[in-house]
């Protein structure tokens, strides 16, 4: 049967019209090129495709020592994990804290990268204006690990920076537990986050304000606008697309922290044991039950939901930046 | 120049002071361990100090060059670095340099594929699952194979290639070089600026990274610089017996807080030292990278 469909093929090419026959000769022509695509699509299957069919495991009694091959083996039972997980103690918790965290980096991490262009853009002193740019973005490029550990150091509740700052301006009498009461934790998740990441968002606006032209604002200046009036005419509508792109991204990425991402490194490296019942994430429980506690299966199955949600938020940004904007990513 | 308006003047100010606020909540963090890792560990224990070394002391670097513990994620810090910058370049800018051909056969196809991938992902355990079945887990290889095409460079490697001019591939081509004699002899050299971004970034990143390190293995031999850190942090966040540690750094001292901000200032050096060149690329990097659209 497959040696008659490879002579039928052959055929085929024979009888084909030249356009449809050089297709072929091209193909011989760039050789390389094709193995070369080949070589990358072949790490790219292995490290991406073939996890993706691991996905499977989610509804299967699946055991470790099956390998790849028990992905497709193993027994099948339904929608028992994402049952058990729904009926889990510290479900709602878990969801709550993960939608809140999410959300409330959105709405106040992502405008301060805006705020911040605008402020590095009404800079009349270059030198200065370079400084402060240079040194905002430089914490993108450090480790969450160092910046946990800044962390640490500086909101110790025993000679902690920030304690004894809040303690000397007679703010606090008493240090407060930054890193060991949950009721800082939502707080601290997004103060860090903007602290790391604002200055590195702000180089895309900058790019977009530098790129409007020069001549509105004089004359704006000429009808006698001031500063501000002319930040809000001018700057911030000549930047709406950007603005626009750059949300759209935000809200794809939602579930992982948004442009400042770092949801999981946060509730990892910063949750513990005294602070999880506002800093046990999707990500982390997924974690501890898959990698630590070997229950794999129900692992993947928090996984998966946490996956949908995300795939729903990046084709649904992505559909309405296509209907507001006619911009999309794909 | 125009007459600076009263409005100006409040807005410059205020707008100048903010500035330097956030310059300093951002630059002090830095300085503070730079100083503290010059200080004695013991000393630094009583607090008070916020602008300069009170007790200026090498010890704390001493220590953490003699100790093996430490050198050793050092070391598999550094080999990752290098190796998994050079084997991403090499891979990614392979298959680049296949997608960016002119009149490409099944461009639309390749592409997809590669789009998809970055997109969608099996999540944290099939992809453990993955890596051990094919032995990846507890080598070295785990830090380096995974990534050695990166679909975000990829895009960037494309976009990048396509702006050489063609003229420069056919007069090759007709002087009789094959792809391969090409890719290496001719894009490569003239793709430095490239190379340079991809490196630093790729470098940084390894340099980074801590949760392979975590999830995929657990040898010592194999622990990360910044895996080290978080083990010092995790404990460090619980307060613990701090008695017996200052015992032992009675001598030296050299404390378990002190050598673990010697380790982040040695973590955060190597990128600061890389910074000025880091700054010359990204700004299109970024562009590219989120904004294709």
């Amino acid at each position: 049967m497959e040696q008659l469909t490879e002579i039928n093929a052959l055929e085929e090419t024979k009888r084909l019209p030249a356009v449809k026959r050089s297709i072929w000769r091209e193909i011989v022509k760039q050789k390389y090129a094709h193995m070369f695509i080949l070589t990358g699509m072949l790490i790219v299957f292995v490290f991406h495709y073939l996890p993706m069919f691991g996905i499977l495991m989610a509804f299967e009694d699946y055991s470790i020592s099956s390998g790849i091959k028990g992905i497709f083996t193993s027994e099948w039972v339904g929608l028992k994990y994402f049952k058990e997980f729904v009926s889990a103690y510290n479900f709602n918790l878990i969801v709550t804290n993960t939608l809140a965290i999410s959300l409330l980096k959105l709405l106040f991490t992502f405008p301060m990268p805006i705020l911040l262009a605008i402020m590095f853009n009404e800079v009349r002193h270059q030198l200065f204006k370079r400084f402060a740019q240079t040194v905002s973005y430089f914490p993108h490029f450090i480790s969450w690990v160092v910046v946990s550990g800044l962390l640490v150091i500086f909101l110790s509740t025993n000679s902690g920076i920030v304690n004894d700052l809040l303690k000397g301006l007679g703010l606090t009498e008493k240090s407060l537990p930054f890193l060991s009461s949950p009721n800082y934790f939502w707080g601290l998740a997004v103060t860090t986050a903007m602290w790391k990441e604002a200055g590195w968002w702000a180089i895309i606006f900058l790019a977009a304000i530098s790129g409007l032209n020069p001549s509105l604002y004089d004359a704006a200046e000429m009808d006698g606008a001031g500063r501000l009036r002319r930040i809000w005419h001018i700057t911030l509508p000549g930047i709406r697309g950007t603005i626009v792109v750059v949300l759209i991204l935000a809200v794809g990425s939602l579930l992982g922290g948004g442009l400042v991402g770092s949801n999981f490194e946060q509730s990892y490296l910063l949750g513990n044991a005294m602070n999880s019942e506002r800093s046990e994430i999707l990500q982390t429980y997924a974690f501890k039950m898959g990698l630590a506690q070997g229950r794999y299966a129900y692992a993947t199955a928090i996984d998966l939901l946490q996956s949908i949600i995300a795939i729903i938020l990046v084709f649904g940004s992505n559909y309405l930046s296509k209907k507001i904007t006619k911009n999309s990513l794909f | 120049m125009h007459r600076r308006t009263v409005e100006d003047r409040i807005v410059d100010t205020l707008n100048i002071s903010l500035l330097v606020i956030i310059a300093l909540v951002t630059m002090y963090p830095f300085f503070y361990l730079i100083i503290v890792s010059f200080n004695n560990g013991l000393d630094t224990s009583l607090g008070g100090i916020y602008f300069w070394p009170r007790d200026f002391t090498l010890n704390n670097y001493a220590k953490f060059l003699s100790d093996p513990k430490w050198l050793m994620a050092f070391g598999v810090s550094g080999l990752r670095t290098a190796v998994g910058a050079a084997v991403t370049i090499f891979f990614t800018c392979l298959t680049a340099y296949g997608l960016a051909y002119r009149n490409l056969v099944f461009h639309k196809f390749y592409f997809s594929f590669f789009i998809v991938a970055m997109y969608m992902s099996g999540g944290l355990i099939p992809y453990y699952v993955v890596l051990r079945s094919l032995g990846l887990l507890n080598s070295f290889a785990v830090y380096i194979v995974p990534g050695a095409v990166t679909i975000f460079f990829l895009i960037i490697a494309v976009s990048f290639f396509r702006e050489i001019p063609a003229e420069m591939e056919e007069s090759a081509r007709i002087d009789g070089a094959s792809d391969l004699t090409i890719f290496f002899k001719m894009i490569l050299p003239v793709s430095k600026p490239l190379i340079a971004a991809m490196g630093l970034f790729i470098g940084v990143g390894q340099w980074n990274s801590w949760m392979d390190s975590a999830y995929f293995v657990n040898k010592d031999s194999l622990r990360t610089l910044t895996y080290r850190m978080m083990e010092v942090i995790n404990q460090g966040m619980i307060p613990t017996d701090l008695a017996s540690a200052e015992r032992a750094a009675a001598i030296t001292g050299v404390t378990t807080f002190s050598i673990q901000v010697t380790a982040m200032v040695i973590a955060v050096i190597p990128i600061l030292l890389v910074y000025p060149f880091l700054q010359k690329y990204f700004v299109q990097g970024i562009m590219i990278g989120s904004v294709k659209g």
